[in-house]
């Protein structure tokens, strides 16, 4: 298999990842649609570079979540969350309104994150153990426990404060 | 809602979010195709462009010096052709800066970082860019006055009126300028306090 046909394999396999990144990180349809752009972008500029030692998806979320920091418009950590939300809802075709507003609970308690909890946070949802998650972010494994129980307490304030 | 209740509705989202295939292999190649033509763009058309026109504005300065007679003009001149040449120097110097570089080998934290760098950097330079861009303006109206032969102290109401108003004017835009700047720089700051705590 020839380096192209290789790297639209795994962009398909792995296009939720791009989608979850591109969501979380951006405010609004246009804005996600070109970080999704810009991540694939990027993806096949360092794809050479890909050591296959190390775990396809720690490249991926690597290369995907820097991207997202480097195409930051504002550094404000309150955005737009509902539209967020409710692009993601569209792709994920969530019809339930219940499911709906704990979509929209979980996408405004993550906003209220600083960035570098954000990242941390969206590893942990991704059911990435502490080692990867140190190696994505460049803390230590046992940071990363310090960090997600701190993380786990502002969210619980936070989830109270929600309706 | 508790935090375990957030962490199952995040699998149930990603479980449906990954089943869609919302890409094909031509989505793909033209996806990067665009992205990659769209960033040649960005660069290529403003910033030249804008580039271009200092360097006429400077060749048109130096071509028409000798018609200046006044010492404190032509040394405004002079100041003028340098900062023709040096403004679009820094214009571009700023965009280049920011631009990406070796995303996949940094680190997250890394990232940050370098992305707070940059960002502070290129706000710097526009801060002076701006800066500098307003005392062209300036200073540009009494040497194109001088180089039509034009005497400013014989416009109607051009000291009395006119030019308090535009300094006035510039004095605001470059004040409102900055302020969107330094809010910017604000900004980068307390991500990076945040970041090391």
């Amino acid at each position: 298999m020839d380096k192209k046909s290789q790297f639209i394999k795994v962009i398909k396999e792995h296009e939720g990842l791009i989608l979850k990144v591109s969501a979380l990180y951006t405010n609004g349809l246009e804005d996600q649609k070109d970080l999704y752009q810009e991540i694939v972008y990027q993806l096949w500029k360092s794809f050479d570079s890909f050591n296959e030692r190390s775990k396809l998806s720690t490249w991926m979320y690597r290369v995907a979540m820097n991207t997202a920091i480097y195409n930051l418009k504002s550094v404000k950590k309150r955005i737009n969350t509902i539209s967020i939300g409710t692009e993601t809802e569209r792709y994920a075709e969530v019809e339930d309104k219940s499911e709906k507003d704990k979509i929209r609970v979980l996408y405004e308690s993550i906003q209220s994150l600083n960035l570098l909890e954000k990242g941390i946070i969206l590893l942990y949802l991704e059911g990435k153990i502490h080692q990867e998650i140190a190696e994505i972010i460049g803390i230590t494994p046992s940071n990363v426990g310090t960090k997600i129980s701190r993380i786990k307490q502002k969210l619980k304030l936070q989830i109270i404060k929600q309706p | 809602m508790e935090l375990e209740e957030l962490k199952s509705t995040w699998q149930a989202l990603s479980k449906s979010v990954e089943k869609q295939e919302l890409l094909t292999d031509q989505t793909i190649e033209k996806m990067n195709w665009e992205k990659y033509r769209s960033k040649l763009n960005k660069i290529g058309y403003s910033e030249y462009i804008g580039s271009i026109i200092c360097f006429i504005g400077a060749a048109y300065l130096f071509m028409n010096f000798a018609k200046i007679d006044s010492i404190l003009m032509q040394i405004f001149a002079i100041i003028a052709i340098a900062l023709l040449f040096v403004l679009p120097i820094i214009s571009l110097k700023s965009l280049h800066a920011v631009r990406n570089s070796h995303i996949a080998s940094k680190t997250y934290i890394q990232a940050i970082e370098d992305f707070a760098k940059r960002r502070t950097r290129f706000q710097k330079l526009q801060k002076l860019n701006v800066s500098m861009a307003l005392f062209l303006m300036l200073i540009s109206i009494p040497v194109l006055s001088a180089i039509q032969g034009k005497d400013l102290g014989e416009l109607p109401h051009f000291w009395t009126l006119i030019f308090p108003i535009t300094v006035i004017f510039f004095v605001g835009f470059a004040r409102w300028v900055l302020k969107y700047y330094n809010k910017i720089l604000n900004e980068t700051e307390k991500m990076l306090s945040e970041i090391s705590n």
